[in-house]
């Protein structure tokens, strides 16, 4: 279920969806073979459980000794891309991210008067996959802005600190951004220099979670291109 | 030479000092200054059943409710003991003839006293000889299968026993409170090795928990139990160490809670037996129980301090220890 990352998604591409024919031809999408990016990303946060502490009652029935409420917390971190062209409109990507989420867990109501505390540890958190990114056309809302959907996904690695292993899993990305040319290339066999924002809805599943079910976090990213 | 020791449900008598290796309180006798954790060299252990049989059990129904016990701690994927019925007998629990022997004898006088078990060891090698267990007859019981309102379930109370006579001491894991007798009732556990009984007619302490599972496995590894972690550290309070301080552990994905307490001067303790990955650590006084039930006299328990959560995530790696943790407790 995406709850937060929906949001800005589906805002998002139901602007492009609802934009007129072609006009100009953008900047953005002049013909290169491969892109290298890097650029900062920013996940929000997500609820990974809740879970009571419980004893057996002498009936056989359980009574609560205290509650915890769990999350991964917002992050920002790093990622880069390579992609390569595979036709006009469609680019395949292959994408690295390393964040350093932490993980919380709040504690609460406990039987024995303790005070409630939110426990916490920093854990590391390394992406690899691949994205199908769509270069969308018709008209832009600039000429410069070349607007683009994306989808995809890949493995997931959550570490703690000490880089004991946590967990792995899988992520899934739904998404849509802008991007435009800042220079034209030239120098180094570039055709160009550019830089591009997308926002994305990221569903993810195993991993760490503390009730077995698959996560949504809504993910943002910011980045700086050359293509050749 | 031998030396008979015992161990009563109700009005514990611990045996030496726990051992500190873990923190699950496990039966130690001293030989030659140092503590011996008390366990079965082989296996199966062998086990007599006695002929006696009270109103509402017949010696048919107690040796198979025993038996069920057995097979209940036998059954613990990650620990290795295993039992073996050598059939009953005419002694009684209790004769130090070297064959371990279930029964029911009647003993009017321990009146909070449902159960006990006994133990024979060598006091020159520590080695375990034999292990009784008797069952008060002087109290109801049963064995029916969803208990019997205004008795004590025979099987829940052998699980217990058993636990003792493979080497267990007794889990905190439980609360209480004080009745105007003096006593105290269960109000829930989370262990079999709770040092006291729910009340007549419940059958919930039939089952093993987290906690008797890893005491159990930590007693007698086997299968993947190595691959478990553990979580250690110690609990201090107004920055001096404090002895006695219960521990628990709490996984937040499986809900399972197991226990152990700070057990020497430096306020150390240590939890194995955890799946790995994130815990959450409360330490608590040893207030429930009667800390007889745990300790020696001559130890110095302190429960002069709240309840608290460790405010930091403990991760626990794959077969490996979390690293020392902290804790910091204040004064009631």
């Amino acid at each position: 279920m995406i709850r937060l990352g929906s949001l800005p998604f589906l805002l998002c591409a139901a602007a492009i969806l609802h934009a007129s024919p072609a006009a100009a031809q953008s900047s953005a999408s002049r013909p290169f073979r491969f892109e290298a990016g890097i650029g900062v990303s920013w996940m929000g946060r997500e609820p990974i459980g809740t879970r009571t502490a419980t004893e057996t009652t002498g009936a056989g029935g359980t009574s609560p000794l205290f509650n915890t409420s769990s999350e991964l917390g917002s992050a920002a971190g790093f990622d880069g891309r390579l992609g390569v062209r595979l036709s006009r409109s469609l680019v395949a990507e292959a994408e690295a991210a390393y964040l350093k989420p932490q993980l919380r867990i709040a504690v609460s109501a406990d039987a024995e008067g303790a005070a409630a505390v939110t426990a916490s540890e920093t854990i590391q958190q390394f992406t690899i996959g691949g994205n199908i990114r769509w270069m969308l056309p018709g008209r832009r809302w600039s000429p410069r802005l070349a607007p683009f959907a994306l989808g995809g996904g890949g493995y997931l690695r959550q570490l703690h600190d000490q880089a004991t292993l946590l967990e792995t899993g899988r992520f899934y990305q739904l998404g849509a951004g802008v991007e435009t040319l800042l220079a034209p290339g030239g120098r180094f066999h570039t055709r160009g220099v550019g830089a591009r924002a997308d926002v994305r809805a990221v569903i993810r599943s195993k991993g760490i979670t503390f009730d077995g079910g698959s996560k949504a976090s809504p993910a943002v990213g910011v980045s700086a291109f050359v293509r050749f | 030479m031998t030396r008979r020791l015992a161990c009563l449900v109700a009005a514990a008598l611990t045996l030496g000092q726990p051992a500190p290796a873990l923190a699950y309180l496990k039966f130690g006798v001293p030989v030659g200054g140092q503590q011996v954790t008390l366990k079965w060299a082989r296996t199966p252990v062998r086990y007599f059943v006695s002929t006696a049989s009270v109103p509402g059990v017949t010696s048919t129904d107690f040796q198979g409710a025993v038996a069920r016990a057995f097979a209940t701690w036998q059954a613990v994927p990650t620990a290795s003991i295993t039992y073996q019925f050598a059939g009953v007998t005419a002694a009684s629990p209790g004769s130090d003839d070297g064959s371990s022997v279930l029964g029911f004898q009647n003993r009017p006088d321990l009146d909070r006293v449902l159960a006990s078990t006994s133990f024979l060891v060598d006091s020159a090698t520590g080695a375990l000889i034999e292990s009784d267990i008797f069952f008060n007859a002087a109290f109801p019981w049963s064995v029916a299968a969803a208990g019997d309102s205004g008795r004590y379930d025979l099987e829940s109370i052998a699980l217990h026993e058993i636990g003792h006579f493979s080497g267990l001491s007794h889990s905190a894991l439980g609360e209480t409170e004080l009745l105007s007798t003096g006593g105290r009732r269960v109000l829930s556990a989370e262990a079999v090795m709770f040092p006291i009984a729910f009340a007549p007619g419940s059958i919930s302490a039939r089952t093993l928990k987290a906690d008797d599972i890893a005491g159990i496995s930590d007693l007698y590894p086997a299968g993947d139990f190595t691959s478990d972690g553990s979580l250690s550290g110690r609990v201090t309070k107004d920055g001096q160490p404090i002895f006695g301080a219960h521990v628990v552990a709490f996984n937040p994905a499986t809900g399972a809670m197991v226990g152990g307490f700070s057990l020497n001067a430096q306020g150390q303790f240590s939890i194995g037996g955890l799946s790995p990955g994130p815990h959450v650590v409360r330490v608590e006084p040893l207030d429930d129980v009667d800390i007889g039930s745990f300790f020696d006299a001559s130890q110095n328990v302190d429960i002069d301090f709240g309840v608290a959560f460790l405010d930091r995530i403990v991760v626990v790696p794959k077969g490996g220890d979390s690293g020392e943790v902290a804790v910091a407790v204040v004064r009631k």
